[in-house]
């Protein structure tokens, strides 16, 4: 029986750490949990429940910066943010839809921890880019601050830069401060109908490579177009690429990028709201939703180049039951596979070993994601170079042992 | 001889002469010259310089020094403002300048692979026909090595970043002389620690980079840019907030002071009123940059700015970059004889006026003459303190002005450098701003990873012995 241990200030965080680390007991850390069927399955002898540690602690909308507690929901950041005509740039996707979860559940902590990012990460980044600085108790139980609120610092290593992704295996974070950005005030998408995989990239890295600012660009086949969004032409491969800004200039731009992308094929798009229901549903990879047509599937997470998209999705395809979707200009594919864990697992690892990229499995029941662990394990010189980063925060080994890999 | 009495760099030196021939160089002149950076601080220079062409050649240098404990310090362009280079310890300088080649550039993925030893220039040139460049420019022609190294920025950074945001990826020799590649070509890389930013920003003390993987920009179709007067120094920052809030895409935003702009009126035979000055720049279409200038326009109006004034012609835009990219060499002109003592903090936006000006007063006071430049959308400026090195009087005047400038940057929630790095100039500066933990974090990654504390030692983090 896991025991739970629910702090609430840094004070509390610092003394559960320091008993484990005494009592040699493991300990899992987790804002409400939302992303717990992430990655790999294990074992912990202490919940560390950080939720109770929730608030905004300062927000200057002038400033572009919010730092709160780690257990704030990203909810009400979100809403706090957009009351300011503000926004997280980097579109943090909510795994609600994809793993079964009420929507909109998770925290800010977790959001940083998992490095969340959406369809605008290629032109804004991830969750780690907007991190400027963090309070967090490492392994040792010693408290540290790291950055702060200024978005140039060049002093010494990057610790939040560490912090960010490294799900809970190297400190507790307790406050956190991050970059926002002003919203949009219009957005618009440019769809382009019936292209193939293959031309489809083509399409986009012109459209990335222009002028002409274009903050997301997905390419969706005729299998999961209805899916995303009712606004698209049903039964047709759609490529979606959006466009931001003042009005005038969207307009603008809408246009010159229709001009441009004229040879590619049938040209349609989508106004404002429409624009951001799509790219919502792209964000959170609900045409793979849990309780949708493929919420039987296995769901892989595969980052490979952009251009590398088409091939690596054509691989796939061609030896298994496959539903795939393509972000980030085709740097992004999303893969719903049949059920077989083990001979998925294989064939992911196949193409990315030879259009080069990393895969996560991100939905699959337990004994499926245990299964395919080290399968698809990194170089060693690296997990090498990691191991030791990892034993400087918490050279005891007690944070979140075996969430990211075997062993460690 | 008996190899047991003569010292540990002694014998790595044969060694490297032994693989490396006449690329092992120990003359006073060139050792000195590696060590030679723009600062102040005095010249320590190595014990031999070693022109590496190859990761490989990286490898077996780093092996050899290793195998007897001596430091090894990675040399790019050597325009590092903090002593980065410097060789307090004695030991081998890796001169990387001759590893630099372009090794791909993959336009549409917007990527390209390079070695250390390539210049921003160099890049920029090779890139030139194809669609593409690289947009963090930092004053000087630096390397790319040595920008990854020191996570460099430039005046592009509020729309295109710094490296933090531009490197994907980099390949590197570690203190045990094994060699990483940090994460294939994928935009992210899924499992594990990001140990790609963990180098960005190390100065060498981690490992030495000898491959990076970069991000690349697309050309704008249209550019505008242009320079704008203000009353005061805090009406240009006034306006500069205003326009980042706004969400005005601005590619660059740069504040002289009026000291400034005389000096380069001078250097760079421009012909500004010596006001503070915004310099400017738009990139997109050409409705997109039209629209951004005319908002911009307005919101100087609000702050009392001047009209502003177009450089539209193409040469007339490098020359006015060219100009503030000069801002070190013009402020040097001021005061010909000279050092320039250039320094950098960065704080919230909301202070930047408060700050800048409290410092203008500061330098007034001290009877310094200090020109200052300001990445204004970062929140970020410089100062170039210009210093007799004969007169002792002024230079703890200076001593003292520096230590206060970066009190109050700390005091105002900014931090002790935004662009230039630790080197050894900002080390005592490091406890007051992260405070003894996250120091002793740092302390334990570079223990962690290099035990025998051989790579770039006495920068960034303290080490015993």
């Amino acid at each position: 029986m896991t025991d739970i241990l629910k702090p609430r200030d840094h004070k509390d965080v610092e003394t559960a750490v320091q008993a484990a680390r005494a009592g040699a007991r493991s300990l899992e850390i987790i804002g409400r949990g939302t992303k717990r069927t992430l990655g790999r399955p294990a074992q912990y002898d202490l919940t560390l429940d950080m939720s109770a540690l929730a608030g905004v602690t300062l927000y200057e909308p002038q400033e572009l910066v919010l730092t709160a507690m780690a257990g704030t929901p990203r909810a009400d950041i979100e809403a706090l943010v957009a009351a300011n005509k503000q926004e997280l740039a980097f579109e943090p996707m909510d795994y609600g839809a994809l793993l079964g979860w009420p929507e909109s559940r998770g925290t800010v902590g977790g959001m940083l921890a998992a490095n969340l990012s959406g369809p605008r990460r290629i032109k804004a980044g991830a969750a780690r880019d907007h991190f400027l600085g963090v309070t967090a108790v490492s392994g040792h139980a010693e408290t540290f601050k790291s950055g702060g609120r200024v978005v140039k610092n060049v002093t010494g290593y990057d610790l939040c830069k560490l912090l960010a992704g490294s799900w809970g295996t190297l400190a507790a974070m307790t406050e956190v401060t991050i970059k926002v950005m002003p919203r949009a005030e219009t957005e618009g998408t440019a769809l382009i109908v019936g292209l193939d995989d293959a031309a489809a990239v083509k399409a986009m890295a012109t459209a990335m490579g222009s002028p002409l600012d274009v903050s997301a660009a997905a390419h969706l086949p005729p299998v999961v177009t209805a899916r995303a969004s009712t606004a698209l032409p049903a039964r047709s491969a759609v490529t979606a690429l959006r466009i931001e800004g003042v009005e005038p200039s969207v307009v603008h731009r809408m246009r010159s990028l229709r001009a441009m992308l004229k040879p590619y094929g049938v040209m349609a798009a989508l106004g404002n709201k429409d624009s951001r229901a799509l790219w919502r549903a792209v964000r959170d990879v609900e045409p793979f939703a849990a309780r949708g047509p493929a919420g039987e599937r296995h769901v892989w997470r595969i980052s490979t180049a952009p251009t590398e998209g088409a091939a690596l999705s054509r691989h796939i395809a061609r030896h298994a039951d496959a539903e795939i979707f393509l972000d980030w200009a085709g740097g992004l594919v999303w893969v719903a596979l049949a059920p077989d864990a083990l001979a998925g697992a294989a064939l992911v690892r196949r193409a990315i070993v030879t259009s080069g990229g990393h895969a996560a499995l991100v939905r699959a029941p337990a004994a499926a994601r245990a299964a395919i662990a080290g399968v698809l394990s990194q170089d060693t010189a690296l997990a090498e170079l990691s191991l030791r980063v990892k034993e400087s925060f918490d050279p005891a080994g007690i944070l979140g042992p075996g969430r990211m890999w075997a062993g460690m | 001889m008996n190899d047991a009495h003569v010292r540990p760099v002694e014998r790595a030196i044969r060694a490297l002469t032994r693989a490396f021939g006449n690329r092992v160089v120990t003359a006073p002149a060139v050792r000195a010259q590696h060590a030679n950076t723009t600062t102040w601080l005095p010249n320590e220079p190595p014990d031999a310089v070693v022109y590496a062409q190859s990761t490989a050649d990286v490898q077996a240098i780093v092996r050899i020094c290793a195998a007897e404990r001596v430091p090894v310090i990675a040399f790019g362009a050597g325009t590092s403002l903090e002593g980065h280079v410097n060789a307090p310890r004695g030991g081998i300088c890796i001169d990387l300048k001759d590893l630099n080649r372009v090794l791909a550039v993959h336009a549409e993925d917007l990527d390209c692979v390079v070695e250390p030893g390539v210049t921003r220039k160099a890049l920029n040139e090779y890139l030139r026909d194809q669609g593409v460049f690289f947009p963090i420019d930092p004053g000087a022609d630096a390397s790319i090595g040595g920008m990854t190294a020191t996570r460099a920025s430039g005046t592009n950074a509020v729309r295109y970043g710094t490296m933090k945001d531009n490197v994907l990826a980099l390949k590197a020799v570690l203190a045990n002389g094994e060699i990483i590649k940090t994460a294939q070509r994928a935009r992210k890389s899924a499992a594990g620690y990001d140990l790609t930013r963990l180098f960005v920003g190390s100065e060498g003390t981690l490992g030495v980079i000898t491959e990076i993987t970069l991000r690349l920009a697309g050309i704008p179709e249209a550019i505008a840019a242009g320079t704008c007067a203000f009353p005061t120094v805090g009406a240009a920052c006034d306006a500069a907030i205003m326009t980042i809030q706004s969400g005005i895409p601005v590619a660059r935003i740069e504040l002289l002071d009026a000291l400034q702009v005389r000096a380069s009126n001078a250097y760079s035979k421009l012909s500004l009123p010596e006001q503070p000055m915004l310099f400017l720049e738009f990139h997109g279409s050409s409705a997109g940059v039209a629209e951004q200038s005319a908002q911009f326009a307005e919101i100087a109006r609000e702050f009392g700015g001047g009209a502003f004034e177009w450089a539209v012609a193409a040469e007339d835009r490098s020359r006015l970059w060219q100009a503030r990219h000069d801002a070190y060499w013009a402020a040097l002109g001021l005061r010909p004889g000279a050092k320039s003592l250039a320094t950098d903090v960065c704080v919230p936006i909301s202070r930047l006026a408060e700050c800048v000006t409290a410092t203008q007063r500061d330098v007034a006071e001290c009877r310094l003459v200090a020109p200052i430049v300001g990445h204004v959308g970062d929140g970020n400026f410089h100062l170039s303190l210009l210093i007799d090195m004969n007169d002792s009087d002024e230079i703890a005047r200076a001593d003292g002005l520096l230590e206060r400038l970066v009190k109050r940057a700390i005091a105002m929630e900014g931090t002790c450098t935004g662009e230039h790095g630790v080197g050894q100039g900002k080390m005592k500066y490091l406890a007051a701003e992260h405070g003894a933990p996250a120091l002793a974090a740092m302390e334990a990654i570079k223990r962690a990873l290099d035990p025998q504390g051989i790579m770039n030692p006495g920068k960034i983090v303290p080490q015993d012995g």
